[in-house]
């Protein structure tokens, strides 16, 4: 018996009795431009965003190595080419996780607690390190959402992130300020 | 083809000269005019309060004493936007008059379908877009292509040409404080195009600029899109 | 319509009006704001000449609004049954202090002492940390803006920017004379300051508390919208993470944000996303890392389901606090978002406090406004917020809001005005007064700093009755 519950769905079946003034009917027009090649659509966005891509091995040992204190997802992805981790998400220098998806339409990288180690991983160390492969990038959040559907219908990991580019802040005046709580750079390498 | 001239109560009392200079324009484009000289006002200073019930009544009495007119024609926005767009929620019907209103630079380009009236005014010149005859009305270009067909006007467009004067009927009086900083506003962005004038639709916003505009001795004057399309 | 609320708006409005270096400021702020968001809308399928793909999204946004909170009952539902069949704890709260009560409980119950809050208008509506630090717990504000406000004493000024209104050296000498830090001219310095100290809090916190921009119904999930990711550190580190939401957040499906996320950061802050978007459905699972052990929903009506009640004000509950329709008013850039009094300011605050709080207090915000329309246009999802102000002024009257005095006004005016006669005599009494000058204490709030319009020699009716010959 729950009297708040009641009470509030109650006011709610009450005030509905009667339906409010329809809003004008939207059309069929798509409401964002189609995207022709997603991979350079992405690139594009993901650069404009502050976003890294390292764009070989010899490019991803020269990154990994500029830091001292690395810690990871443990996925197969991540051990595969960046090792094992030195040390744990609350102390390292870099993060290095998996993704979902990478989505052109906003330069975004979607990550969940499944695909990228938890919750922390992703947003905690000062420098973010994304392991993808380039059949991963689908055109939209539309595309990117049937893909989450897909995977984890009826099992949904308990948080999902979109990530589109590093943190930021601009309530200084509007002056933007990268990495306010989050990570500080964001960066991308191509496992394919 | 008739039109029925209505001219709202404040241009009536305050500035005649704005409803002189419409039907001189008109009668030049050999528009044969009349005066229905029971009408008093729209309503909308009570609507605009939240007196409905008075302004229903005006609204009726509105309807009847334009309810032949073929068309209907006035210099001001606002009114124009009460009649069309508020009276037949009040009335809760169309009429005559609701559906035949129009405003002066509306009923010239769209209905006339003339841009040039053969006036003359040579000053520089810019255009503030009232908020009822841009937002209620939709008319944005409209005054300005006849600004355009002027003989030796300038048209030059100010910044924030869309933001409010701050007239906003008794919201001028109501909250005077704020309406003053939104006149300053206003202000600033005619003083930023160095136009010797400022006209408008609305003789409602050109007072308010034009108040400012007195009290701070600045060298702009304020006229009206009838005034100026009068001039030869 | 005098009341102590309104005499205070009085009073902060004219001081604010008249400071014109703040006016500056918050100026500049919504200069750069507009041209972001010029930018933004160019992210939808316009094409030169023509913005038909941003009316488009606003039609569809409105449409899946209008679906939700016109069938709200059936979307709670779901969303509850959804949010209980992933291990988390769904809790109504009727007013403020069912919700604040509760997250007290919950509080206790995990003997919590520090709390890490992310931004969210729903915890300044209750008051919530009031009483958290009654209580004696100690709530950390982690949103850069929120952080500044907090640790000077202030309610957040505007519903996206919460200090829009102070300078980057206003917050070097918040952080000087709080933090003890040397002050500093560069806002990376002053944020990177800010990063540390709560980089702390973060870890050390029992609890975290965030709101949600839209709950989910058919997953059971909240989503949540940041640009600084102190709302993913708030529900990632801590072992309890509360989120408080009003009932009227809730989506049908997933898949409508691909649609509202673009929308929100396009109007909200000219992005065509925001850094982080996420989606939180619940305690940390069994084979997940981190996370965690309790997830609560509180579901916060608090006046909604009144709005929800007036069918022609029903839209004003389809608001995704974007912040547009404060950015655009020109009453909010000349007198801030302070002066209000209320947690919701700007267009939207004006139509929905006197549903959510007092009417007879709080009407007085829908007369403050040139009714420019402004606000409607730009709405992200078609709210008729301006014609909502005439309704609640509407309203104010038919409850006798009004005060004796502008009734008998009306009356008299609507009197005059039915009778052609009458009207020619008050005109020229009118007239009369003008010209010697005897209307002056009327005229007061007008001259105070407008000069009057010279009184005609002749009305136009005059003029037409001796110059015409025919009718």
């Amino acid at each position: 018996m729950n009297v708040a519950r009641d009470n509030i769905l109650g006011r709610v079946r009450a005030a509905l009795k009667v339906e409010a003034h329809r809003p004008v009917a939207p059309t069929d027009a798509p409401v964002f431009p189609p995207i022709a090649d997603p991979e350079t659509r992405f690139r594009a966005e993901f650069a404009a965003l502050r976003g890294e891509i390292i764009e070989n091995a010899q490019a991803l040992r020269a990154f990994v190595g500029g830091f001292a204190r690395i810690a990871t997802d443990g996925a197969e992805l991540t051990s595969q080419f960046v090792g094992e981790p030195n040390a744990s998400v609350r102390d390292c220098d870099l993060g290095v996780t998996g993704c979902d998806c990478l989505v052109a339409q906003t330069g975004s990288i979607i990550v969940s607690t499944l695909s990228a180690g938890g919750r922390a991983m992703s947003v905690l160390p000062p420098v973010h390190l994304v392991m993808a492969r380039r059949e991963q990038i689908v055109a939209d959040l539309a595309s990117a959402f049937t893909l989450l559907r897909t995977r984890y219908d009826k099992h949904w990991p308990s948080a999902i992130s979109v990530i589109t580019g590093p943190s930021r802040t601009a309530d200084i005046e509007k002056i933007l300020v990268m990495g306010a709580h989050g990570p500080k750079r964001l960066a991308l390498c191509f496992a394919d | 083809m008739r039109v029925a001239l209505f001219i709202p109560c404040f241009i009536d009392q305050l500035f005649p000269n704005v409803g002189i200079a419409m039907a001189t324009v008109l009668r030049r484009l050999n528009v044969d005019v009349y005066y229905p000289p029971e009408q008093t006002c729209c309503g909308q200073p009570a609507f605009n309060t939240g007196y409905w019930d008075e302004a229903r009544a005006l609204a009726k009495r509105h309807a009847e004493i334009f309810a032949d007119a073929d068309a209907i024609v006035s210099p001001s926005g606002s009114c124009t936007a009460m009649v069309r767009n508020y009276h037949p929620e009040l009335l809760g019907k169309a009429t005559r008059a609701t559906a035949h209103t129009y405003e002066f630079a509306e009923f010239l380009v769209k209905h006339l379908r003339v841009t040039d009236v053969g006036a003359r005014f040579p000053e520089r010149v810019t255009y503030h877009d009232s908020c009822h005859a841009l937002r209620e009305l939709r008319l944005k270009d409209e005054p300005r292509q006849l600004l355009r067909h002027v003989q030796d006007l300038e048209l030059v467009e100010m910044d924030r040409a869309e933001t409010c004067c701050g007239f906003g009927g008794t919201f001028s009086v109501k909250f005077p404080m704020i309406s003053y900083a939104m006149d300053e506003v206003k202000v600033s962005s005619i003083q930023n195009t160095s136009a010797r004038y400022v006209v408008s639709t609305d003789s409602s916003c050109l007072m308010q600029i034009d108040g400012y505009l007195r009290r701070q001795n600045l060298p702009i004057k304020t006229i009206s899109l009838a005034e100026v399309l009068a001039s030869t | 319509m005098t009341n102590s609320a309104l005499q205070q708006f009085e009073r902060d409005a004219a001081l604010k009006a008249a400071d014109r270096q703040h006016r500056a400021v918050i100026q500049k702020n919504i200069g750069t704001y507009n041209i972001a968001v010029a930018n933004g809308r160019k992210r939808f399928a316009d094409w030169p000449g023509s913005d038909q793909g941003w009316q488009n999204a606003r039609s569809h946004a409105a449409a899946i609004k209008w679906e939700t909170i016109n069938h709200l009952d059936r979307y709670l539902e779901q969303f509850e049954q959804n949010v209980l069949a992933n291990g988390g704890h769904v809790f109504w709260a009727e007013t403020a202090a069912d919700a604040r009560d509760h997250v007290l409980e919950l509080a206790r119950r995990h003997g919590v002492q520090k709390i890490v809050k992310s931004k969210s208008m729903t915890t300044e509506e209750i008051h919530l940390n009031d009483a958290l630090e009654a209580a004696g717990i100690h709530a950390v504000e982690t949103d850069l803006g929120e952080y500044i406000c907090q640790i000077r004493g202030e309610p957040p000024y505007h519903i996206v920017t919460p200090v829009m209104h102070l300078t980057k050296a206003d917050i070097a000498r918040t952080f000087q004379e709080k933090l003890g830090v040397p002050l500093t001219d560069s806002a990376e310095d002053l944020t990177m300051i800010a990063r540390a100290k709560l980089r702390q809090e973060f870890i050390t916190a029992d609890m975290g508390i965030t709101g949600a921009n839209f709950a989910i119904a058919d997953t059971g999930m909240i989503a949540v919208t940041e640009n600084e990711g102190n709302a993913r550190l708030s529900f990632s580190l801590p072992r309890v993470h509360v989120a408080i939401v009003g009932i009227e957040k809730l989506i049908p499906r997933l898949e409508d944000l691909a649609l509202l996320w673009p929308l929100l950061a396009a109007s909200g802050t000219g992005q065509t996303i925001t850094a982080y978007n996420s989606l939180i459905g619940g305690p940390r699972r069994e084979r997940e890392a981190d996370g965690p052990q309790e997830f609560h929903v509180i579901l916060l009506d608090n006046g909604r389901t009144r709005l929800l009640a007036d069918v022609e004000q029903r839209d004003a509950l389809h608001c995704i606090r974007c912040g547009a329709c404060l950015n655009t008013c020109p009453v909010y850039t000349n007198i801030g978002g302070h002066a209000y009094g209320t947690t919701y300011q700007g267009p939207i605050g004006s139509v929905i406090t006197p549903h959510l709080r007092d009417a007879q207090e709080w009407s007085h915000l829908s007369y403050a406004s040139s009714l420019c329309g402004a606000c409607t246009d730009v709405c992200p999802v078609r709210i008729d917020l301006h014609h909502h102000l005439l309704h609640n002024r509407r309203n104010a009257v038919q409850r006798g809001f009004d005060g004796l005095i502008q009734r008998l006004l009306f009356r008299a005016w609507f009197w005059t005005m039915q009778s052609p006669a009458r009207y020619a005599v008050a005109a020229k009494l009118g007239n009369f007064a003008l010209r010697r000058g005897l209307a002056g204490a009327l005229l007061k709030p007008w001259t105070t700093g407008r000069e009057f319009p010279a009184p005609p020699q002749q009305s136009f009716r005059d003029y037409w009755r001796e110059h015409e010959r025919r009718p």
